[in-house]
């Protein structure tokens, strides 16, 4: 069996409805974790557009965070096949790039020349922030700078490449200001992070200084997200609605409030009367500390701090099921097949059914 | 299901018939006046404009761009809607759902999306998926990516070209091939900032004029109904109006189609050294048959600039307002989003939409002419019903024309202008012209047989705008699906396709390309055939043979 009311196995058509029952029944229910490929993504939404409820997703404080700039300030962004082919420089910046993109290094062809390069020699690699010893892993050249110094790094190198002087001092000062000077360089540069492991402010900084370092050169940002179709559910969101996670339907159309649809603030906040928590990619928990009654769709043995309500163990993207997943190796949408196909349900086929099971009639 | 409209103005230009009468539909088909049978329903709609449904063939509604447009500015949702805050929805004027129901309340039933690069064909898709009523279809974009300009810089052989185009086809589930100032994106990434018809594309010795002519011809040579649609090169300059005349020679008298013409008809007369050169444009495209053309009308409003010509957006990006853009580039193509606000009080502004109505109503055959804004470009698609209504009355036009400045209307001969659209070359211009450009046989016309996608407005010559935003009936494959401008359900549209036979050897060497370029397989790119988790079908057009 694979579905619990409970915690006593039952049909999965009882299990659907009893969460159907309980969704509908909240004031405002909410959709979180919401850790699934396109199709359940999807489902998810419009399940809670008929429920007038919110939905917010895992990994939202990175997505946000990256968002939250680039709706500030804009952004140069590229794709990994275009470092790969195009970058006589690349500069990653801030820690942990490796352990969050194992293969990056392999991805970006960091070792060879770039293929469509004017000269062909090797790549100039950087890497600011990272931890030690990360970056003659990969070949690069480790311009150490902690995590407190690394805003300030940032913003001394944009006032460098600008040619304005800036208060850092010491071997840090002078491996930027030689930084700069490899940057003015470049044909075409490449900035590599994630803002799972920066702050705005950087983020802001680094982006604004690709704007500059434009008036001269090219320059672009590699910027990845976090993984398991983080950004696919994102970018879903903003075609479904009109915007990113933390959007809620309770006007009876979407709007988006960082704050007010946070899932966790919602739900400590006894905003929140119901949770469905959707996690298909692993064993991925709520964080919410007030005990709301909730529905999880997640993957087989995933340990929740108290225990649903109704519980239906959900395939595994691309493992179980055939998936349109966000791939950051080609920047863009792919299809994952199932490398081992079951008949475990998708996140799509169990909201499909929850939705079968609620009484309210389907709105245009 | 039979169904009989009765007694409406049936504007029907293809069947050259504009007068009272019936339409019968059956299921999702026209049929004629069936002999002894009783309708299931019969809808009164005389005194009502009957037409087929409206085709937009240059409408940027779906994919990776626009999405960033649409995260970019969360405030701008309000712009896209038509009139202020007419319901709780209107706040989400943006999504894939709004868009389709929009689209359909006006009487529109086919849209096509005309800016998806080879590799992000499956987001377009997935977006297009959840576009509810209206079909759908992408235009395809090449001309950038290192594998076609080194064919042609190794002297471009003519069949590889047309395989690699059909095998691109193929790949995305496109409808047809489109251009984006060609090579402008590997001349942005080699440090370029402007990119001219004449200019060689760095490292391939091919001009962009030599790029663009080769794909015209690869179009030609693989079949497929619809010509090179063709983004040309230095859009929004003060005196582009020379790149245009260049363009249109340059097709060489073989078919093509010339992308939102307004966006090139500037000269550089009057003491701002910008005047509008629609006039002198008009005239040589109605001595330019083999050549069709959109017009991208501007209108005054907020709205957000999409596009793959990444030379061009980056250029605009100290124009933006709210001063904030995404320039984005990769492999294959580049693009940049730029939000913009066109004001009636603003000298170019005035310039620019003085132009299209220019190109409207100065070009004489109404299948020569499409009707766009360039969406969201010159202005979201929801500006439609006013634009209609401004090519139709010469008394509006004059009334806006009070309101800009008259030091632009100096530069441009609108004011002179008195010609007034009729039903019937409304008609033409949206529904006949796109369905014979893009190959859609059995749409834009009422013929016995043809598919029942029908739209049906109010004739009210006191607000012919309201008549076109809320069509009094639309059918979609014969289903009511609106209501007195109100949509009534969701049903899902289709994707259209054309998929010409070619070569496999070209994917046989494209994926040797991929595998050496990229270390991927060039399969991540597809649009699978069954495309898992989307509600729409794809529906094959056939191809000219």
């Amino acid at each position: 069996m694979t579905a619990y009311v409970d915690g006593a196995a039952v049909p999965l058509e009882a299990a659907a409805a009893e969460a159907a029952r309980l969704l509908e029944g909240a004031r405002l229910p909410l959709v979180a974790g919401l850790q699934t490929d396109v199709a359940g993504t999807r489902a998810a939404i419009l399940l809670a557009e008929r429920l007038r409820g919110a939905y917010d997703h895992a990994a939202s404080d990175a997505l946000l965070r990256d968002v939250g700039v680039l709706r500030q300030a804009g952004r140069m962004v590229t794709t990994a096949n275009d470092v790969r082919i195009r970058a006589d420089l690349v500069l990653l910046i801030g820690p942990r790039l490796t352990r969050l993109w194992p293969d990056l290094a392999d991805r970006l062809a960091l070792g060879a020349p770039p293929r469509l390069a004017a000269e062909q020699t090797a790549r100039k690699i950087f890497w600011l922030g990272g931890e030690p010893g990360a970056a003659a892993a990969i070949g690069a050249t480790e311009i150490a700078a902690s995590a407190e110094q690394l805003p300030q790094a940032v913003a001394a190198l944009r006032a460098a490449v600008a040619g304005r002087k800036s208060r850092l001092g010491g071997a840090l000062a002078k491996n930027i200001a030689e930084l700069a000077g490899h940057l003015h360089a470049a044909h075409f540069g490449a900035f590599v992070w994630s803002a799972e492991t920066l702050d705005a402010l950087t983020i802001e900084a680094l982006t604004g200084l690709v704007f500059d370092l434009n008036l001269k050169t090219r320059f672009t940002n590699l910027a990845f997200g976090p993984a398991q179709n983080a950004v696919g559910v994102l970018q879903t969101s903003g075609w479904m609605t009109g915007f990113p996670i933390r959007t809620g339907f309770g006007r009876g159309y979407p709007e988006h409030d960082t704050w007010r649809f946070d899932a966790n603030r919602l739900v400590d906040a006894g905003e929140a009367d119901a949770a469905l928590w959707i996690s298909a990619y692993g064993a991925s928990a709520p964080g919410w500390r007030r005990k709301v009654p909730f529905v999880a769709l997640a993957a087989p043995g995933t340990s929740f701090p108290y225990p649903p309500k109704v519980s239906i163990e959900i395939g595994a993207p691309g493992q179980d099921h055939d998936a349109i997943e966000w791939s950051r190796e080609i920047t863009t949408f792919t299809v994952t097949p199932a490398k081992a196909a079951s008949a475990a349900p998708s996140v799509a086929d169990a909201v499909g059914l929850i939705s079968e099971h609620l009484k309210g009639n389907e709105a245009c | 299901m039979l169904i009989r409209l009765a007694g409406g103005r049936v504007v029907d230009p293809a069947n050259g018939r504009d007068g009272i009468g019936d339409v019968w539909i059956r299921d999702s088909r026209i049929i004629e006046a069936p002999v002894g049978e009783t309708p299931d329903e019969v809808f009164d709609v005389s005194g009502k404009i009957v037409m087929a449904g409206a085709i937009d063939i240059h409408s940027h509604i779906a994919g990776g761009n626009v999405n960033t447009a649409r995260l970019l500015l969360p405030e701008n949702h309000r712009a896209h809607v038509a009139r202020p805050a007419e319901t709780p929805l209107s706040t989400a004027g943006w999504s894939t759902f709004e868009t389709g129901c929009r689209y359909a309340a006006m009487g529109f039933t086919t849209v096509i999306e005309p800016a998806v690069p080879t590799h992000y064909a499956l987001h377009s898709h997935l977006e297009l998926a959840d576009v509810p009523i209206i079909d759908k279809g992408i235009l395809t974009v090449v001309g950038e990516d290192d594998f076609l300009l080194t064919l042609l810089r190794e002297g471009g052989n003519r069949s590889a070209i047309a395989d690699y185009l059909a095998s691109a086809l193929a790949q995305t589930k496109g409808l047809g091939i489109k251009s984006i100032n060609p090579g402008g994106s590997v001349a942005f990434a080699n440090n370029a900032r402007t990119f001219d018809l004449d200019d060689t594309v760095p490292f391939y010795g091919v001009t962009s004029r030599q790029l663009t002519q080769a794909l015209q011809q690869g179009v030609m040579d693989i079949g497929i109904a619809h010509p090179l649609h063709l983004h040309t090169n230095n859009l929004g300059v003060a005196g582009n109006v020379d790149t245009a005349l260049r363009t249109l020679q340059a097709a060489d008298g073989k078919p093509l189609h010339l992308a939102h013409l307004q966006f090139y008809a500037y000269g550089k007369e009057g003491k701002r050294g910008f005047s509008s050169g629609a006039a002198q444009l008009a005239d040589a495209v109605n001595k330019t048959p083999n050549v069709t053309i959109d017009v991208g009308q501007v209108m005054f409003r907020q709205t957000v600039t999409v596009s793959c010509d990444v030379v061009r957006q980056y250029g605009s990006i100290g124009m933006a307002k709210p001063r904030k853009s995404v320039i984005f580039e990769g492999e294959t193509v580049s693009a940049g989003v730029v939000p913009y606000l066109y004001k009636a009080d603003n000298y170019y502004n005035a310039v620019q939409w003085a132009a299209g109505l220019e190109l409207f109503l100065l070009i004489t055959n109404p299948g020569q002419v499409f009707f766009t804004t360039d969406h969201p470009n010159g202005a979201p698609y929801t500006t439609y019903p006013e634009l209609f209504a401004l090519i139709m009355s010469r008394d509006l036009r004059n009334k806006w024309l009070a309101d800009v400045p008259k030091e632009a209307l100096e530069q441009t001969t609108l004011p002179s202008i008195e010609r007034e659209y009729s039903f019937s070359e409304i008609a033409t211009m949206t529904r006949v012209a796109p369905a014979k450009l893009l190959g859609l046989m059995d749409r834009g016309h009422l013929t016995p047989g043809a598919l029942a996608d029908v739209a049906i407005y109010d004739d009210d010559p006191a607000d012919r705008a309201r008549a076109f935003r809320h069509a009094h009936l639309v059918f979609k494959d014969g289903d009511l699906v609106v209501r007195d401008g109100k949509v009534t359900h969701y049903r899902t549209g289709r994707a259209l396709t054309a998929q010409p036979s070619y070569d496999s050897n070209i994917d046989r060497r494209l994926a040797r390309y991929y595998d050496a370029a990229y270390g991927l397989s060039r399969d991540l790119f597809k649009v699978p055939e069954h495309t898992i988790g989307l509600d729409h079908a794809f529906e094959e057009v056939a191809c000219q043979g």
